[in-house]
Formats: structure tokens, sequence, C-alpha cells
């Protein structure tokens, strides 16, 4: 770990609320004919309650928590895919989020096709796409396949693809939910090897994880989240202990 | 070394401002502004998108993109045969296959982009859900690939006019970008609002294929303004033309006729016995574009206001 002093804020979650509406009718029909009773099919859910914490620059961090209790939600708030009700996401530098690997791919399209699409999505320019193209290509090991379209892919290579594109768009924040598992054991190897890279180029990395295992042998520090509330933040070893207290 | 890059990195982040994700997204015009310069940001993503969806969509039939013009041809021969020729309507329209072909040209556009548009934000829920982009980005995109299909249905459209002889070299044929530039106007407008309700509801895009069935019907694609004006006159509501012009693409595509189909404007002799006056063009045609026009901008900014208040839930609501 390289450890930066004075290390600049890079994610601050202001306070952060984010509540969600679960309406149980879809169509006009059903809203039509339950109008009068509409506040009885709709019940509120705080995802969110409060959350606020700060991120320095080269830090890795797991968010931990059970099932539901807003991790994802957070992450995607700190990805700005989902607003808050009240509070704010400050952050800076470019994020890539690995949420979940190959979204972005169109299945007609072959696979340079989709690696110009995809990496323009995670926000390089074509210019910078093909400057690293060999590279991406060669970290996926499937060069022979490039040309073809990648609904006749086997899912690993998918995956690899994808991950080839995420990692080699040159983040300074990477957002992580649970998708290291992927690939053979030499290709999750490689992916560990290169999240490593990673810390020691000082990105930050922000990693959602059910396993305390994994963050504990990832990470430098944890926040643990329970029914949407922060419960704790801190050192690993302790955020394991917090994460057992919170089921 | 990699020390010095991750100090450099730091760096370079200390001086970064930061970027705000918050619960509103500025105030009305402040923020109308800044999420048309997201989308300007984005443009090389947007071309990318728009060459996703055309090379897409006929990636394995063999015929390709000749698909595009098969079916606006087909119509063309069906209204020709049996609105023109069955029902008469060509025995009052001169170059009755130029007129229709134009209307059907322009409708293409509008209805492509608005059909398109307004399915694109659910059919992109994948990327939607993973990834932060301006979502404006895809009713956009939907509208690209539009434009590119109707700009080749507009050229075999010249085509067919300068093999006729009829090509209509006048002032007249200004009105052509300017109808073009309305429909876009309207089309993008509605394509972003409608695709932003759609997820909320999903009887939006049923709702939307029968109102384009409607105003298909509504506007002067088959039949000619003249047959309007007769109508009205003949009942004695002459009124019932200003409310069918009220529909901004009826005027649109008025003008679009006026610019491109010559015969239109001027006193036609078909045979002995017929003789076609020139189409009653409604006499404050210019200032009614203009109009039109503006009320197309002022729904634009309405329709990304209110995409961008509903934008923030879409990835939990698709």
């Amino acid at each position: 770990m390289t450890t930066v002093t004075d290390a600049p804020v890079v994610i601050a979650v202001d306070d952060v609320s984010k509540r969600f509406v679960i309406r149980k009718e879809k169509s006009l029909k059903e809203r039509i004919v339950n109008f009068r009773r509409s506040s009885q099919h709709k019940a509120d859910f705080w995802a969110l309650d409060h959350v606020g914490f700060e991120i320095v620059s080269g830090t890795t961090i797991g968010l931990l928590g059970a099932n539901g209790s807003g991790k994802s939600t957070l992450l995607k708030v700190i990805g700005g895919i989902i607003r808050p009700s009240s509070g704010q996401v400050l952050r800076r530098g470019r994020v890539a989020a690995l949420l979940e690997l190959g979204a972005g791919f169109h299945p007609d399209l072959t696979g340079r096709e989709n690696v110009f699409l995809n990496a323009a999505i995670l926000g390089l320019s074509r210019d910078e796409t093909e400057a690293k193209f060999d590279e991406i290509v060669e970290f996926s090991e499937i060069s022979e396949f490039i040309d073809s379209q990648v609904k006749f892919y086997s899912s690993g290579m998918y995956v690899r693809l994808a991950f080839a594109i995420a990692v080699h768009v040159d983040p300074d924040i990477l957002l992580v939910d649970e998708v290291l598992a992927v690939g053979d054991e030499q290709f999750q190897k490689k992916c560990m090897d290169k999240i490593a890279e990673f810390q020691r180029d000082g990105r930050t990395i922000v990693f959602v994880s059910h396993s305390a295992d994994q963050v504990e042998s990832l990470c430098d520090r944890a926040v643990v989240l329970s029914h949407g509330k922060l419960v704790y933040d801190g050192d690993t070893g302790g955020a394991i202990e917090a994460l057992r207290a919170s089921f | 070394m990699s020390a010095e890059a991750a100090r450099a990195r730091a760096e370079r982040l200390a001086a970064t401002p930061f970027d705000v994700v918050a619960s509103h997204s500025g105030g009305f015009f402040r923020g109308f502004f800044r999420s048309l310069a997201d989308v300007v940001g984005q443009r090389e993503l947007l071309v990318l998108l728009v060459r996703r969806e055309l090379k897409a969509r006929f990636k394995d039939s063999s015929l390709g993109f000749l698909w595009t013009l098969i079916r606006p041809i087909t119509l063309l021969m069906i209204y020709f045969v049996a609105i023109g020729q069955f029902l008469g309507a060509a025995r009052l329209i001169p170059d009755f296959a130029i007129f229709v072909f134009a209307g059907l040209t322009l409708w293409g556009l509008y209805n492509e982009i608005i059909v398109g548009g307004t399915s694109s934000i659910v059919s992109n829920a994948g990327l939607i859900k993973k990834v932060y982009l301006p979502r404006e980005i895809f009713p956009l995109a939907a509208s690209g690939s539009a434009v590119v299909t109707f700009l080749i249905q507009l050229g075999i459209l010249v085509a067919a006019v300068l093999l006729l002889g009829q090509f209509p070299l006048s002032w007249n044929l200004l009105y052509v970008p300017v109808a073009i530039a309305i429909v876009l106007v309207y089309g993008v407008s509605l394509a972003i609002l409608l695709s932003a309700l759609n997820v909320y509801l999903r009887d939006v895009q049923y709702l939307v294929e029968v109102g384009m069935l409607i105003f298909f019907w509504a506007s002067p694609i088959v039949y000619s303004w003249s047959f309007v004006v007769d109508a009205a006159q003949r009942t004695g509501l002459t009124w019932l033309t200003d409310v069918y012009l009220l529909n901004p693409i009826s005027t649109a595509m008025l003008a679009f006729q006026r610019g491109i189909w010559k015969a239109g404007s001027e006193s036609r002799v078909l045979d002995a016995v017929t003789t076609v006056p020139a189409q009653p063009w409604p006499a404050d045609l210019d200032l009614r574009l203009a109009i039109t026009f503006l009320i197309g901008l002022v729904l634009f900014l309405v329709g990304q206001r209110v995409f961008s208040r509903l934008q923030g839930n879409f990835a939990q609501e698709i």
C-alpha cells in the first residue's frame, strides 16, 4: 500500500438519504382503479438514512452489510446512477464502475466494436481507446475472436473482455460490486494482481462485498451499514465484528 | 516508481474541482444548460450509439440497409394505388407519387424518432442500471439513427424529383429545412419526455402507437391541404382549418410540400376537362412556422426538465 501524506479527499458522502417509494401497481388501469386508495398501494422505504463519511485518495475501502442494508444503493449513489433524496455526494476524478461487467455490450456487434463502445461508455475518448486497444485485447486473451459477434462468446470470454476494458480506462476511482470472481483461476489471479497494481498506483477502490474475508485481505478501511444506517467506520478487523453484530 | 505515480495522481486530484451528485440538478435554466453541456461532452459516445443502433438493426439480414427503403416504397405503392387510383385522389393531386413520398419521408422521420425514442430508456435498462451517463443520450441516439434513415430517403426523394424534371428551384426550397427543423424539435422533445414517462408507466409506448396512427391521418400526408379546405368550406366550418393547423406536424408538412412538391404551387391542366388549381397554402404560413418552432423550443426545455426530474430514479424503476 502506498500511503501519500496529505492525500486529498476524493469522495465525500454528505448526509445522504435515499427513500424509495414502493408502488404495488404498474399499469394505467391499476392506477386509475386504485386512484382514491393510492396511498395504500405505496410504501416508503429508507434505503439510506443520513449516511456520511469521507474517502481520501489511495484508500481501498470495503462497504459491508447484510442483504438489504443499503450498501449497493450507496455504491450507486456514489457512482451517480441513483440520485439521493437528500444530502449530496462530492467526488472528483474519473470514476469507473465494475458493477456488472459487460452491461454495455451489444450481442450483435463484434468484440472490437464493443470495445470502442464500452470504453466510450466508461469515459475514454476514441483516440485513447485506439492507443489502448491492443493492450485491452491482450489482457482479455481472446484476440482470435475479437472480430466475431459477442453473442457467440462463452460467458467467460464475455467477462474477460469486459473486465479488460474496465481496468484499462485509467480510473481514479474504481467502484466494484462483487464481480471479482470472474473467469478461471488463472484469470482471477490476473484480476487480483491488477487490483493490487491499482492500489500501488494510488487509485481509490470502493468495494462492496458480503465476504468479510475478501474485505479483510483487500481493504485498509471498512464501512458497515445496517438498515440504511452507518454503524461502523474504521479498520477492517473491527468491521467484521460490527458486521456480525448487525445481523 | 508507482509511489511517484501515486503522488502525481494525488496532486492532480487535489487540484480537481468536485462533481456534485445531489437530489436536484440546479435551477430551471441552469440545470437545463448543464444537462445540455453534459450531452455535448459525450458526443463521441452519441455517435457510437447511433452507429450501434444502425449496425445492430440489420446485422444478420442479407438485404440489410435496403430494408429502410423497402418499407417506405411499399407504403408509397399502397397509397398510390389505393388512395391515388381507387379513391381517385391522384386526379386532384398532380404528381401524386412525389406528393405522397414527400409526406411519407417527413412523417417517417417524426414517427421513428418518437417510437424509437419512447422505448429507448427501457431498452437500454442494462446500461442505465450500471453506469452513469447523461441519460438524454439514449433518446438522442434513437433520434440520430432516425435522421440517418431520413437522409437516405430524402436523397431518393430528391433524385426522383430530379428524374421527373420537377426540381423546385425557387425560394420555396427554403421551406424544406424549416420543416425538417420543426419536425426535429417536436420529435426530439417528445422522445425525451415520453422515454422518461415510459419508465414509470409502460402504457405510454402503446399509447404512442395509437397516437401516431391518429396523427398520421390528422396530417396532410396522403390527402392534400386543398381537401381539408374544401371539406371545411362545404360544411361551413372554416374555423376547422385553424384547428387542423394547430397540429405542428400539419404545418411542417405543408411547408415541406410547398418546398419540394413543385406541382402544388402551380395550376395544372391534367386533361381536357380537369384543371387543378394551385394549393391554397395558408396565407400566414411563415408566421405560423415561426410560432410553431418557438413553441417547439419551449417544449424541448420543458421536456428536458421533466426528464431530468424523473431520471434520478430510473435505475430503481426500470
